[in-house]
Formats: structure tokens, C-alpha cells, sequence
């Protein structure tokens, strides 16, 4: 890659295992992890920067992402509602603990892309969230990741959930940008131990310059269950690949999203439900409503292993287009493998807003906008209904309320 | 003489996206202030076209005529303007709407309304008196609108939303259709409740039945787009005894619906 930009030492052409391994022991960090941090340095060097060719790339180009001109930095962390029983703060500072070293990078491991070894090897901070066996947490756990003082930055989220046997929490990660432009690389692991329940809320309000590309990854034991949602808002450009592997049998899963876009936002949503064990159930529903010239990607793969009988999985994506200039692209694929199954299912739809629904909310003396809110609104209330967030339906509401009230529909 | 709420003038309507289909061919008609008119006519001949266009729906056309609401030419109107003015359309066939509930959309079309955001307490005051008003649960107007709603359901959704806007004309387009008697009496008992000196009542039905309940000032027939007769409440009885066919062959008239070219 050419640039006319300098590079900087920290930029992404710059990790090295020296630089990488020098960040570890900045940090105190364990031997251990500056091996690895060393060793995701190597992997970034040879893995292929991502492309169009690769089909979860087909719609998101970053050719004018040009990666050489920002440098990676550190947003601020702020953890709130640590449970009385076990942890929820600092990766970094709980490094040291055998449930790190096991699990961390053991679902997203930085051999598997460029991005996830620039995160495996530059991550800062980060964030642990334990919970021992039979613990719950009261309240919801909230990681703010705020980065609106970073300007031209790499951001490398890293967040480690490892829920043990009969553990149940809440945990909802807030994202937080400015104006200034950045690239987030941001990793998420859930490890599911038997019959836990986990509940992540990801609040994406990224300033109109970030761009993110981020995974979360999961893997459930016996009858765990988990649930994400992700309230995708902001950003320039937001990729999210959520992937669940329903390892033990009796595990379920749901992966919802909604997001927003106006203007020439660009959201890019992957998902994966991997059913590897029996009487597994899973349930993907993404949502975009787009205003201006906004842009939904979505590609999901429903995958049921042959031994994985008794599969339920439902797989769906809508998509509302408010604006003759948005665009939406569903590509849904399943891999079935058994034919003893409950359900596997996939529906896709875009298109405009229901004439009817618009004719009938006017009748009642709402302008287009405030009967397009009511509708958007509407359309996105499903994704509260797994979340017992006292205050979810709401906070949705009112964000997509202001947001429409500017939008160029 | 007051002046009328509404005053349909030589108003001809045809469908938005097939402008040769003409449904309404030629209609004038003067509602006033406390009047109940009933709209009656067999399948075909335009009743809910014609309920349609007068609350602006953009699947019509209106190529000739005009629409008059309480003196003022409102044919060029968005539908939300009509609404805010004080028109109310009760659906055939309410859409509808999941995720948005029956408090949010009530909340909405009164803040539309009356121009300003009522105040949560108040708003929730008016909401119960109406419900109570109506003899509906209060659980109703948690409910997404019109989703999931048995026919009945639906029509006294419609009902609610007409108490709750305070228009000064309403148009009932077959509230009674699908209902069962009991259902249909529950519907009328509730707009009589709501009815008001200033309140304009144009009820759009097929069958009689309705206006047992609800006792019209006049009966229009409406045949081929046309109205063919106006009258007293006889009309209607007339209508219920004998059928549409005598007046039909009085005036030489097929029992076709409208066709286009026709």
C-alpha cells in the first residue's frame, strides 16, 4: 500500500512483535501476554488485509480507508454496577488471573484476521468481566468506552466475558465518539459456562467519522443462554460480525440489532449461528430503517452440524428504506447438515414504508416525519423485548424520534 | 343557517394509479353541525372511495369538484391537515401498525391536534375517562394498534381514537361490518356517548342495522359513483324491507359496480 501519508510508528503497517511486546511490558502485563501480543504482531504482518473478494467484505470497500494516517491510542474505560461476587474492570490490571490467560483470544485468536491481530497485539485496557458459579449480578454491568478526546486514532476494544455455571448478569457496553475522525478494531468473547444467562447490550453512538469494525464471539455450554442486541446509531462506518457457537446441547441464543442511517452512513451487519450440539435454538433479527443515502449490508449463515438434531433457528432481516437514495443488500445463507430439525428459517425483506401505515397514522394528524418516527419506532420495538432494561423502549424511542427529526427522508 | 362542516361539491374521484378506473362520478353533499347523514348503496358504487378522498388518501385522484370543510376549500390537503382541522375517517379495514402502541399513537395525533404536547398526567386523565366513556379495559391501550385485533377490537380502536380527537366531522366507513350484533351494539352505544351538538356524523354502511342504534337525519343512496335518492330515516327501512333492486330499476340502472370507461 502507497501513501502519501508519513506512517506512524503505531499505525497498523508499524506493529511489530518489538512494538507489541514493549506495549506489555509498558502495562506490567504477564509474560504470557507479551508473547502473544508478540505473536499477533507476526500474524498481522502476514495476513491479507481485508477485500471485497472476501464475501463477508463483498459490500463494505475500504480502499479509501486509508489505514496509514491514524495512530493507535487508548479511549477512556469506565466500568459501573461491578457484582458484589466477581469482577467487572480493567483487563489489563487482572491479567494475571488463570481465567484470562485460558480464555482470552481463545474464541477470536489473531491468526484468524488482520484486524483481530491488530487488536490481539496493540489492545489497551480492555475490559474482564467475571462472574463465579451461581453468581448474579443485581444490576447491569455498563462499560462506557468514550473516545471523544482522540482525534485521527486506532481504537482496540477488547472486552472478555466469562460467565461460569448458573451465572447470570446484564452487561451493556456504551460506545462514545466525537467529531474527529477514527477506526475502532474492537473484539468481544463470551464464554458461556452451563446454564448461564448473559445479556449484552451494545449502545453504538459513535461521532460521524468513526468507523468500526468489530466482532463478538461466543461459545455456550449446556443450556446456557445468551442474548446481544446491538442500537446501532452513529459511526460513519459500522461492520459487526456477531458469531454464537451452541456448543452444549439445550443452549439458545439470540443476536438482534437495529440501526439507524442517514446521510451516507454505512452499516455492515455478519452474524453466525453455529449449531454444533442437539436441541440447540437460536433466533437473528437485524432491522435497518434508512434515511439520505444510507447503506445496510447483511450476511448471516444459519449452520446446523449433523449432530445437532432438533435445531430451532430462525434467521431474519428487514430492512425499511426512507429514502428513494438508501440501499439495502440481504444475503441469508443456510448450511443444514441434519434432517432432524424443529425449524430453520430465514426471511429477508426491503423495501419502503407501508403506503397504508403512513395513509392511516396521517388520517390522524401526524406529518409524514412524525408518523415516520411513530413507525421507525415501532419497527424497532421487537429488539427490546428480550432486554428487561428498565427504560430501553424509551431511550429507543426518543433517539430514533431525534434522529428523524433532522433526516433527509 | 350554520355553516356546514362539510360541503362536497360536484366532486368526481378516481383511482390514484389507474386514472381511467372513475369510482365517484359526480357527488354533492352538505353536512352540518350535530347532523347525522347515512351514506347507504350496494358493493361497488363508491362508499368508502368516496370516504377516502374526502380524508385525502393518495390512492385518489379527485378530478373534478371540491371539498368544502367548515367553509374552506380543503381539496388540495395533505390528509394530516384534514385530521388537524378536526376530519376523522374511521377505517373499513384499521391498519395495522406493530410496535407502536395504542398510547403512543393517541399521544401523537393529539399533540397533531390541538398543536401542542399534552401534558402526560392530563393526557392520561382523558385517556381513562374515554376508555371508561367507551366501557373498554384499560389494558386496550397498551396493545400495539390494531395488531392481533379481533374485528370488533378493531372497530372500537376506531371508536376510541374518535373520542379521544374531538372532531367535528366524522366519517364511519362500515364500523359496522364484521361485527356481530352484541359487537355492534358495544360500537353505536360508544358513538352515541361521544356525540356532540358541533359533532358532523356521515355513517357509510350497507345493511340498516346500524342506524337502529344510531338514528340518521338523512339516508343518501349512493349507485354507480352517484347519489340517487336522499331522504328521511324511511329510506333506510325502506332499503332494509325491499333491497336496492326497485330503486336500481326505477332508474334503469344494472346492479354493476362502477367499471372503468364505463
Amino acid at each position: 500500500m502507497t501513501s502519501l501519508h508519513p506512517v506512524h510508528p503505531n499505525a497498523p503497517e508499524a506493529i511489530t512483535p518489538e512494538v507489541a511486546a514493549a506495549e506489555a511490558r509498558e502495562h506490567g502485563e504477564p509474560d504470557w501476554l507479551a508473547m502473544r501480543r508478540a505473536d499477533a504482531a507476526r500474524a498481522h504482518a502476514s495476513l491479507p488485509a481485508p477485500t471485497p473478494a472476501l464475501r463477508p467484505w463483498r459490500y463494505t470497500d475500504l480502499t479509501r480507508l486509508d489505514l496509514a494516517t491514524f495512530e493507535a491510542a487508548a479511549a477512556r474505560l469506565h466500568v459501573t454496577g461491578a457484582p458484589a461476587d466477581g469482577y467487572a474492570g480493567s483487563l489489563a490490571a487482572a491479567s494475571d488471573r488463570e481465567i484470562v490467560r485460558t480464555h482470552l483470544g481463545s474464541l477470536l485468536p489473531a491468526t484468524e484476521a488482520k484486524f483481530l491481530a491488530a487488536n490481539a497485539a496493540l489492545w489497551r485496557g480492555g475490559v474482564l468481566v467475571h462472574l463465579p458459579r451461581h453468581s448474579a449480578a443485581s444490576e447491569p454491568i455498563v462499560v462506557t468506552l468514550d473516545a471523544s478526546a482522540l482525534a485521527q486514532a486506532l481504537v482496540y476494544p477488547r472486552v472478555l466475558i466469562v460467565a461460569e455455571e448458573r451465572s447470570e448478569a446484564t452487561v451493556v457496553l456504551r460506545l462514545r465518539s466525537g467529531d474527529a475522525p477514527l477506526v475502532v478494531m474492537g473484539a468481544i468473547e463470551v464464554i458461556g459456562g452451563p446454564a448461564s444467562r448473559v445479556r449484552l447490550l451494545i449502545d453504538e453512538s459513535w461521532g460521524a467519522a468513526t468507523s468500526d469494525f468489530s466482532w463478538v464471539r461466543a461459545r455456550l455450554d449446556r443450556d446456557a443462554d445468551l442474548q446481544v442486541a446491538a442500537l446501532a446509531f452513529g459511526g460513519a462506518l459500522f461492520k459487526q460480525t456477531v458469531e454464537v457457537e451452541l456448543a452444549g446441547e439445550g443452549a439458545t441464543s439470540g443476536i438482534r440489532a437495529v440501526a439507524l442511517g442517514d446521510a451516507d452512513q454505512h452499516f455492515d451487519f455478519v452474524t453466525l449461528q453455529d449449531h454444533v450440539a442437539p436441541s440447540t435454538t437460536s433466533i437473528v433479527e437485524v432491522k435497518a430503517a434508512l434515511a439520505g443515502a444510507a447503506r445496510s449490508v447483511y450476511y448471516g449463515i444459519t449452520r446446523v452440524a449433523a449432530a445437532a438434531t432438533g435445531a430451532d433457528a430462525d434467521q431474519a432481516n428487514y430492512n425499511l428504506l426512507l429514502s428513494g437514495a438508501a440501499k439495502a443488500d440481504s444475503d441469508p445463507v443456510l448450511e443444514i447438515l441434519t434432517a432432524d430439525i424443529v425449524r430453520c428459517g430465514h426471511h429477508a425483506t426491503v423495501g419502503p414504508v407501508d403506503e397504508d401505515a403512513l395513509f392511516y397514522l396521517e388520517s390522524r394528524g401526524l406529518d409524514r416525519r412524525s408518523a415516520l418516527q411513530l413507525l421507525v419506532a415501532g419497527f424497532f420495538h421487537s429488539i427490546v423485548g428480550e432486554l428487561p432494561f428498565a427504560g430501553l423502549a424509551d431511550e429507543l424511542d426518543a433517539r430514533v424520534t431525534a434522529k428523524l427529526a433532522t433526516a433527509a427522508l | 343557517m350554520s355553516t356546514p362542516i362539510l360541503d362536497v361539491r360536484g366532486l368526481e374521484v378516481s383511482v390514484a394509479a389507474h386514472p381511467d378506473i372513475k369510482i365517484v362520478r359526480g357527488v354533492d353533499l352538505v353536512v352540518r353541525p350535530g347532523e347525522i347523514h347515512a351514506l347507504m348503496g350496494p358493493n361497488g358504487s363508491g362508499k368508502s372511495t368516496l370516504a377516502s378522498a374526502i380524508a385525502g388518501s393518495p390512492a385518489y385522484r379527485v378530478d373534478a369538484g371540491q371539498v368544502f370543510f367548515k367553509g374552506e376549500n380543503m381539496t388540495a390537503w395533505r390528509p394530516d391537515q384534514r385530521a388537524r382541522a378536526g376530519m376523522f375517517l374511521s377505517f373499513q379495514y384499521p391498519t395495522p401498525i406493530p410496535g407502536v402502541t395504542m398510547v403512543n399513537l393517541l399521544r401523537g395525533a393529539l399533540k397533531a391536534r390541538r398543536g401542542v404536547e399534552v401534558p402526560a398526567r392530563e393526557f392520561l386523565a382523558e385517556l381513562r375517562a374515554t376508555l371508561q366513556q367507551l366501557k373498554m379495559d384499560e389494558s386496550f391501550a397498551r396493545r400495539y394498534v390494531n395488531d392481533g385485533f379481533s374485528g370488533g377490537e378493531k372497530k372500537r380502536a376506531e371508536i376510541l381514537q374518535l373520542g379521544m380527537m374531538h372532531p367535528e366531522l366524522a366519517i364511519l366507513d362500515e364500523t359496522d361490518s364484521g361485527l356481530d350484533v352484541d359487537a355492534l351494539r358495544t360500537v353505536a352505544e360508544g358513538v352515541n356517548a361521544l356525540r356532540r351538538p358541533e359533532l358532523g356524523i356521515l355513517i357509510i354502511t350497507h345493511y340498516q342495522r346500524i342506524l337502529d342504534y344510531i338514528r340518521p337525519d338523512v339516508v343518501h343512496v349512493l349507485v354507480q359513483g352517484r347519489i340517487v335518492r336522499s331522504g328521511g330515516p324511511d329510506l333506510a327501512q325502506q332499503i332494509e324491507r325491499n333491497g336496492y333492486d326497485p330503486i336500481l330499476q326505477e332508474l334503469g340502472l344494472s346492479r354493476e359496480p362502477a367499471k372503468a370507461g364505463a
